[in-house]
């Protein structure tokens, strides 16, 4: 029992925590910090464990998105049938380029995530345009099936939706943190050339990270998707692929709280600030190099240091005063 | 020459590793120089030169690191000259690095998990057996026999990145003898540690190895190989010049001239 509570504990907790936060902020907010945390997680599982940089990550999301915004424009109406659309399409593509891009060293990989990223910005905007209709985007809204249980317009429906998708992930992450395949990709991370001479294959270890985690992102893609009810290759946009690099970056990659307290911060800056303060960039910007500069290990570390770091303090207090 | 290449005395029958005209050029330095070395199955055996020799250079041909330009690698009777390091893994060829090579952002024992569960999965390492295995149920004698032995007990839940570089050169050790190897090549594996922690990594060595398994120690200085190797080669600008045991090798007068500089 205590296990499971110590296990899901945290979980229970981010659920009570967000209903109290919704007393006071909008949906929208919080359904858009519960998506853009599933995109991070998708990063952070990237570079915090198998210590793979991607410029592209835009391109997987979108691509999931586009394959639920094409299945509910064209075929269906049922959102949830949309959403399965969407992460086959997004996992089957990331299978594919994984197997080509988990080969190249480390620069080369982000730089061809970005160019894959401005490819795919192309196809959707122009070379698709008489099936994805350009920046018009496909609208379906109103298509979409509505349940007395679920239903994708009432923002606090959708928002408890998210949530359940987001502890799903979540527990699977954790669950892979505590196996032999998530100590193989941290080793990876750490020094592959000596994970080789254990005997593992490391290109079809990498290779499947990079399949989860861009598994990850098409799941948020997908529920963009649904929650927009829109989808348009502003998705991809290359301009937008640092973004989830910086948050990524300031929440912290690698721990599982990183991208929640990292998107948090983000776009709370992003909705909430920019309504008093026009230049909140220049604010994320500074606080990104701050923390930086505090060791590399973002607000998540940060916070998890402080209490040890304030008892330090308080004991070479006690020991001067005394 | 006493007990040279192919012909030489070999303990414990034929040889299990065998290099045959290993030749590798680096534009027009030549870091191997058609050598013909040959390991006994369970022979103990030591490499000396100077920096710069070709040492490293014969342990990444030996286990595929590099393609040779000529000649050919064997191992227990067969040619492996076009296998992957990691084919040679399989047959048994374990080796540590020069640089102390381990996981630093994991702990001690979660290291040698991962080192034992390839062994104990015989190579036979799916994918979906990896994602559904609990590191932490991967358990083993030879996991808290190693770190007891090294006096690694303590600190088994530690990250590597905390640890000393003593400590790390003999995780790194561990985590070889763990795959139960045919044939353990050691690259340099005194370098920069205390004469107590070299004391543990010999008396490690003689327990796990001695008659067990087929040993070849990279190492510059040769005092330490004294009493651990059965046999020594010298190599020079990517020559083996001189082969022998301890006293042989030492007095050679080829040894005392091209490695001592004495006349």
């Amino acid at each position: 029992m205590m296990r499971l509570l110590k296990t899901y504990g945290t979980i229970l907790l981010v659920f009570a925590g967000v209903g109290v936060l919704r007393l006071a902020l909008p949906g929208a907010f919080l359904i858009h910090v519960t998506i853009f945390s599933i995109y991070t997680m998708a990063f952070s599982f990237l570079m915090g464990r198998l210590g793979l940089v991607s410029f592209g990550q835009p391109a997987y999301m979108g691509i999931a998105a586009y394959g639920t915004g094409l299945y509910l424009h064209y075929f269906g109406t049922n959102p949830l049938l949309g959403m399965m659309v969407g992460i086959i399409a997004g996992v089957a593509f990331a299978g594919v380029i994984g197997g080509l891009f988990v080969r190249l060293s480390s620069s080369y990989f982000t730089l061809a995530n970005l160019a894959l990223c401005a490819i795919g910005f192309f196809v959707f905007q122009r070379a698709l345009v008489h099936i994805t209709r350009g920046d018009t985007g496909l609208w379906y809204l109103g298509r979409m099936e509505r349940w007395p249980l679920l239903n994708f317009r009432d923002p606090d429906h959708f928002l408890t939706f998210a949530l359940i998708v987001a502890a799903g992930i979540w527990i699977v992450v954790k669950g892979l943190d505590r196996s032999v395949f998530g100590a193989a990709c941290l080793a990876v991370k750490a020094n592959e050339r000596k994970l080789q001479f254990l005997g593992y294959n490391t290109y079809r270890i990498k290779w499947l990270g990079f399949v989860m985690a861009n598994s990850i992102a098409a799941v948020a893609g997908t529920l963009y998707a649904v929650y927009f009810g829109f989808v348009s290759p502003a998705i991809m946009d290359v301009l937008r692929a640092p973004e989830v690099v910086v948050v990524g970056l300031l929440g912290g990659v690698g721990s599982l709280y990183g991208p929640l307290i990292g998107t948090f911060v983000y776009i709370a800056m992003q909705d909430l600030v920019s309504a008093i303060f026009v230049y909140w960039e220049l604010v994320v910007g500074t606080m990104l190099v701050l923390v930086m500069m505090a060791g590399e290990r973002g607000i998540a570390s940060l916070l998890e240091s402080a209490p040890r770091l304030l008892r330090m303090r308080a004991r070479h207090d006690r020991s001067s005063a005394g | 020459m006493m007990g040279t290449g192919v012909d030489g005395a070999m303990i414990g029958g034929e040889a299990i590793l065998g290099a045959r005209g290993l030749t590798k050029r680096f534009g027009a330095m030549c870091a191997a120089n058609s050598i013909d070395y040959h390991l006994g199955p369970k022979e103990m055996a030591g490499i000396i030169g100077p920096n710069g020799a070709g040492k490293t250079t014969v342990f990444n041909l030996l286990t595929g690191v590099y393609a040779p330009d000529q000649g050919s690698v064997f191992f227990d009777g067969r040619e492996i000259t076009r296998l992957s390091p990691q084919q040679r893994v399989k047959l048994g060829i374990r080796r540590t690095f020069q640089l102390a090579s381990t996981f630093d952002n994991l702990r001690v024992i979660d290291n040698l998990r991962l080192a034992y569960y390839h062994k104990q999965r015989q190579g036979r390492c799916s994918l979906g057996g990896m994602c559904s295995a609990d590191l932490g149920e991967v358990r083993d004698e030879s996991i808290d026999e190693c770190l007891e032995q090294l006096e690694l007990s303590k600190a088994a839940h530690l990250p590597v990145a905390s640890l000393p570089l003593g400590s790390k050169r003999k995780l790194e050790l561990a985590m070889a003898l763990i795959g139960a190897p045919r044939v353990l090549l050691l690259d340099e594996p005194f370098a920069g540690l205390s004469e107590m922690e070299i004391g543990q990594i010999v008396a490690m060595l003689r327990h796990r190895c001695t008659r067990r398994m087929a040993v070849l120690i990279i190492e510059h200085k040769i005092t330490w190989l004294k009493d651990l190797v059965d046999r020594i080669s010298v190599l020079v600008n990517g020559e083996i010049i001189a082969d022998g045991d301890y006293q042989t090798v030492l007095d050679s007068p080829v040894t005392r001239k091209s490695y001592w500089r004495v006349e």
